[in-house]
């Protein structure tokens, strides 16, 4: 009952960790900053939008999208098997990219494409990081890593891996060139507008709950310790987004490839002779 | 036996028939056929093992046969100039001699059907017959006479014919013939259109498979000489970890005949060829002895040739998938993906543990049936449209709705869940984890298996978003497929659901895995179909304002042909420490 | 059922368009954007996307070139929408005037909301007037709003409105325009 519960107000939480994060990047440059209820007044406020759609295969295939990661959070909190999800949420990402390539628009491809290209650069990290669950607990099921104790002792480079790729998924600096506001203006979410941007808009929020809810997985069954390492690096995450500049989406796939999945490698050999 | 006798001789008989009759009566024949075959390989799913001796006299035949087969291609080569394939050609006679000198009769089972050979029975017979009913279509559209059309048909069927004897074969010596008959198949149907690169891709993959004859021929010298059998399973039960080197010279058949790595050139040579010899070549037959002989052989790996191999198909795996990301000739990725995806199959097939086997098999069997839908595909597009590069291919979903969607539906299994080449590659996974803490080197092949397999992903969805891409306003035609187009495509298809139902049955995977996805990309057609946004108003895409439209093209990633050239000869280095692992 | 009415001045994305200005009200604009002024804290966002803006920053006084890309900009901002004329040549020409290659202020082509005084406007109006644009916003209707001068009527296909096709044609529109103006002068 109470995962249910969760799972419905996982977006609702995922919204208030991004008004949050305008929060406090208004205050890091000094200044006020919105209100923290922002995201969901942008919400309503498209909700009020009259819409405007290309075609209905885009419209549609941005809604898949949200469902689909809807899905995928879900089955994290439901505690089923770690690399299903992983290979679920490819297919979220295959939904948007498909949507992305569906309109003639040339913002919309590019950010197609750069989506697809970071999925060189994360989805092979994440493969790892359940592969070394599965060394070290021998299974996959999520509900069998949160009731044993932490694995970020045995597995500290894979957890320096993934906090690598958390700016990318995240679409903060300098990993952002898939969204890239003012260069591509949004990349596949260009085409979107009133009640349909919308979805998307909510599946930036599910990719929070996403993101985060892999990291407390590093914390295995102490709640206090998750809620801290979430804490610290979604402080982390948003000092390091103010303070560099953007990097190209080849320099990003490159630095992640070489350093987050380097390191992935690494952590597992190392695994075999411990 | 009766039925394993009649998947053998049906298509043989059939084939020297087919020359002489009429278009109905053709079709006809050949559809019946195709049927029969199906059936009779279902049918083969029930009964137990099978295994028997071949006649005596029928062995002198084949050894006549097999002779008369070498000096053809001696004449080919002399007639085309190839000294390559002559001298192997001579080479191969020698070799032969020696052999037909070294082996007395012996007492074996010179055929054995195992479990292994009736799932080939099934993809070979299934799969490769809707290839012949699409190719009865195809054929039609070409600019020859009605003679060759037939002989073409005859050739494929053959070629069925040939396959099924090939993968009962428990002779190493029945089987070089076999193996070199599929050589002789491939060499006519690359070089069927008779032009001048038509010529000179039969004659490139004419010689490279001859480097397969050799090596199954050294191997049975080897075999032979230190083991005293020809018969596969004393082979593999025989075998001593020191001395294994008849099991590495036919891993280098295999890889041949699998195109890997030094070797994919005959096989993308074959693009040449009418698109039913491609689709046979990729799904059906010839490549899928790769996989099928490490399979068979794996018994009788020692841990170092299997971690050779292993690494080998992944590297492999990874270098052709990033190689067919510039390519623009749509059945050169296809082939590309093909080779990347035999790779795989063949590092899965060389781990031997239950979980790696089970995801070889699974993986053999979807690709088989993916690849199939992909190329009838693409015969289609060049046939009905015209279109042959992906750059050329502008909005597809407005023309050709249906070609597009069992396109889509092709990638898709390729990919994504629920469909069986994601079961493969999850349990692929989990077998390559399993092995991590036994072999640190394990963490490698598993690396290499996620990068090719996120690079294939990326190289599909290039691919479809030239497609897919569509105009605000323009309500797509009705598309008009001929039965014989429409009927194999469609059945493909069911095959590819039918595999989802299949999985449920293996158990390896939840239940709920398999239909929460399956739900999501059921109700993606159907939404697209009856989703229609009536009240929604349509506006122009952002384009800053301007008024230009947009062109769209697709992106292309290049690597450097000096990097080309170095990944044949790691490719080749790998070999070389195979057949030195396999002396000592 | 709650009123979402309210929730449009809670968080508009405005649209920034430069027809043809010097530039000195962009540069303000982007100023009052900017942490000194802080019009983010009314929950402003810079979108550069019409298709998900609410309020349309206009500056510079339309030149004969960019009047196309003004009203395409337009007709691709789903309703309800206000318009802001930023400047002295937004709202009337300014110092360009009369100038031959100048449509004298953006209210010949669209409808404009308020109008921000000043060459160049100081932040503190350009943020007055984004504050008086979120009343007008709220009063708003969801009915589509018609740019003025270049064409009429809005296409229906398939009994869905193609707005594609309406600023599509403002190019032939403003082609017929100016083939009657040379047949005038001619004369």
């Amino acid at each position: 009952m109470f995962e249910i519960v969760l799972i419905l107000i996982a977006p609702l939480v995922g919204g208030l960790m991004h008004g949050s994060q305008r929060v406090i990047r208004a205050r890091m440059q000094n200044r006020q900053g919105p209100p923290l209820l922002q995201p969901f007044y942008d919400m309503y406020k498209l909700m009020d939008k009259r819409a405007f759609i290309v075609h209905p295969y885009h419209t549609i295939l941005g809604i898949l999208h949200f469902l689909t990661l809807w899905l995928v959070v879900a089955l994290i909190i439901l505690g089923t098997n770690l690399l299903y999800v992983i290979f679920l949420h490819l297919l979220a990402t295959v939904f948007i990219v498909l949507a992305g390539f569906s309109v003639k628009s040339v913002f919309s491809h590019l950010g197609a494409n750069r989506e697809l290209l970071s999925l060189l650069a994360y989805e092979p990290i994440f493969i790892f990081l359940a592969t070394g669950f599965y060394l070290f607990f021998g299974t996959y099921d999520i509900s069998v890593i949160r009731e044993n104790s932490t694995a970020i002792m045995t597995l500290p480079l894979l957890f320096i891996a993934f906090l690598l790729t958390i700016p990318l998924k995240l679409k903060l600096s300098p990993f952002d060139a898939c969204e890239a506001h003012q260069e591509i203006v949004g990349g596949v979410e260009v085409e979107y507008s009133g009640v349909y941007f919308e979805f998307l808009y909510m599946a930036k929020w599910l990719e929070y709950i996403f993101v985060f809810s892999l990291l407390t997985l590093f914390a295995g069954d102490s709640i206090l310790f998750a809620i801290a390492l979430v804490a610290v690096v979604f402080l982390v995450a948003n000092i390091v987004d103010n303070s560099t500049a953007r990097v190209n989406i080849q320099e990003t796939v490159k630095f992640l490839l070489i350093w987050g999945f380097g390191l992935s490698i690494l952590n597992i050999i190392g695994l075999s002779f411990v | 036996m009766s039925s394993i006798v009649f998947l053998i001789f049906a298509p043989f008989i059939l084939s020297i028939f087919i020359p002489l009759m009429s278009l109905k009566i053709r079709n006809f024949v050949v559809i019946t056929s195709v049927i029969s075959l199906a059936t009779v390989a279902v049918n083969t799913t029930f009964s137990s093992a099978v295994s028997f001796n071949i006649p005596h006299y029928i062995h002198e035949v084949l050894v006549a046969l097999d002779i008369f087969l070498l000096l053809y291609f001696l004449h080919r080569g002399r007639v085309q100039n190839s000294t390559l394939v002559s001298i192997l050609a001579i080479v191969q006679l020698v070799l032969y001699a020696i052999v037909l000198n070294l082996s007395s009769a012996q007492d074996g089972l010179d055929i054995v059907v195992d479990g292994l050979s009736i799932m080939m029975y099934l993809i070979i017979n299934i799969v490769g017959g809707l290839i012949i009913i699409y190719a009865l279509e195809y054929i039609e559209h070409e600019d020859i006479s009605a003679k060759k059309k037939n002989i073409f048909i005859a050739m494929l069927l053959f070629f069925i014919g040939v396959m099924n004897a090939l993968v009962s074969a428990n002779s190493i010596e029945l089987f070089f013939l076999l193996f070199e008959l599929t050589t002789l198949c491939s060499y006519i149907l690359i070089g069927f259109r008779a032009d001048e690169v038509a010529t000179q891709n039969s004659i490139k993959a004419l010689w490279m498979n001859q480097i397969g004859g050799v090596a199954i021929l050294l191997a049975l010298i080897f075999s032979i000489t230190s083991y005293e059998t020809i018969y596969f399973s004393e082979l593999i039960s025989k075998v001593d970890n020191t001395f294994l080197i008849p099991i590495t010279l036919l891993i280098v058949a295999a890889l041949v005949k699998g195109a890997s790595l030094p070797f994919q050139s005959w096989l993308l040579g074959a693009m040449v060829a009418p698109t039913p010899v491609s689709a046979i070549l990729h799904s059906a037959t010839m490549v899928k002895i790769a996989p099928f002989l490490i399979l068979k052989l794996s018994p009788a790996f020692t841990p170092f040739v299997s971690i050779t191999l292993s690494l080998f198909g992944a590297f492999v795996f990874l270098v052709a998938s990033v190689m067919a990301l510039n390519k623009d000739f749509f059945k050169e990725v296809l082939g590309l993906s093909t080779i990347a995806l035999l790779a795989l199959m063949i590092s899965l097939a060389a781990y031997g543990t239950p979980e790696a086997t089970t995801a070889a098999m699974i993986l053999l069997c979807f690709h088989a049936v993916s690849k199939a839908l992909l190329f009838l595909q693409a015969g289609i597009l060049e046939k009905n449209y015209h279109l042959k590069y992906i750059s050329d291919i502008d909005s597809l979903i407005n023309i050709a709705p249906k070609t597009l969607f069992f396109i889509m539906v092709g990638f898709a299994s390729l990919t994504l869940p629920p469909f069986g080449a994601f079961v493969a590659k999850f349990l692929a996974i989990t077998a390559i984890s399993d092995q991590i803490l036994n072999n640190p080197l394990n963490a490698i092949v598993l690396a290499l298996l996620v990068l090719g397999s996120v690079v294939l992903a990326i190289l599909y969805f290039k691919v479809t978003s030239k497609l897919f891409t569509k105009e605000v306003f323009q309500n797509f035609s009705k598309e008009k497929l001929a039965w014989k187009y429409f009927i194999p495509s469609f059945a493909l298809f069911l095959l590819l659901v039918a595999g989802v139902l299949f999985m449920i049955d293996l158990k390896t995977i939840k239940v709920y895995e398999l239909v929460v996805p399956t739900l999501l990309l059921v109700a993606t057609p159907l939404l697209f179909k009856y989703a229609t946004f009536k009240n929604t108003p349509r506006s122009k895409e952002y384009n800053c304002g301007e008024k230009d439209e947009f062109i769209v093209s697709t992106h292309y990633y290049e690597i450097a042909p000096k990097y080309l050239k170095l990944f044949s000869y790691i490719a080749i280095a790998f070999i070389v420490v195979l057949q030195v692992g396999g002396l000592f | 059922m709650f009123d979402l009415k309210k929730y449009r001045k809670k968080s508009p994305w405005i649209l920034h368009y430069n027809a043809g200005s010097c530039n000195g009200c962009d540069i303000e604009i982007l100023a009052s954007l900017a942490p000194k002024y802080d019009l983010e804290r009314f929950g402003v966002l810079n979108t550069g996307n019409p298709k998900q803006s609410d309020v349309f920053l206009v500056t510079g006084p339309v030149t004969f070139r960019s009047r196309e890309r003004l009203v395409e900009l337009y007709t691709q901002m789903p309703s309800p929408k206000v318009v802001i004329a930023v400047g002295s040549c937004t709202c009337s020409g300014g110092v360009f005037r009369d100038m031959y290659n100048v449509e004298d202020g953006i209210d010949n082509y669209i409808p404009v909301d308020v109008y921000v005084p000043g060459c160049a406007s100081s932040p503190e109006l350009i943020i007055d007037g984004v504050v008086k644009a979120l009343e007008i916003l709220e009063q708003k209707s969801k009915e589509i709003e018609l740019p003025k001068k270049l064409f009429g009527t809005i296409k229906e296909e398939e009994g869905v409105l193609n707005l594609r096709e309406m600023a599509l044609s403002v190019a032939q529109k403003s082609e017929q325009i100016n083939a009657q103006k040379s047949e005038q002068n001619e004369n």
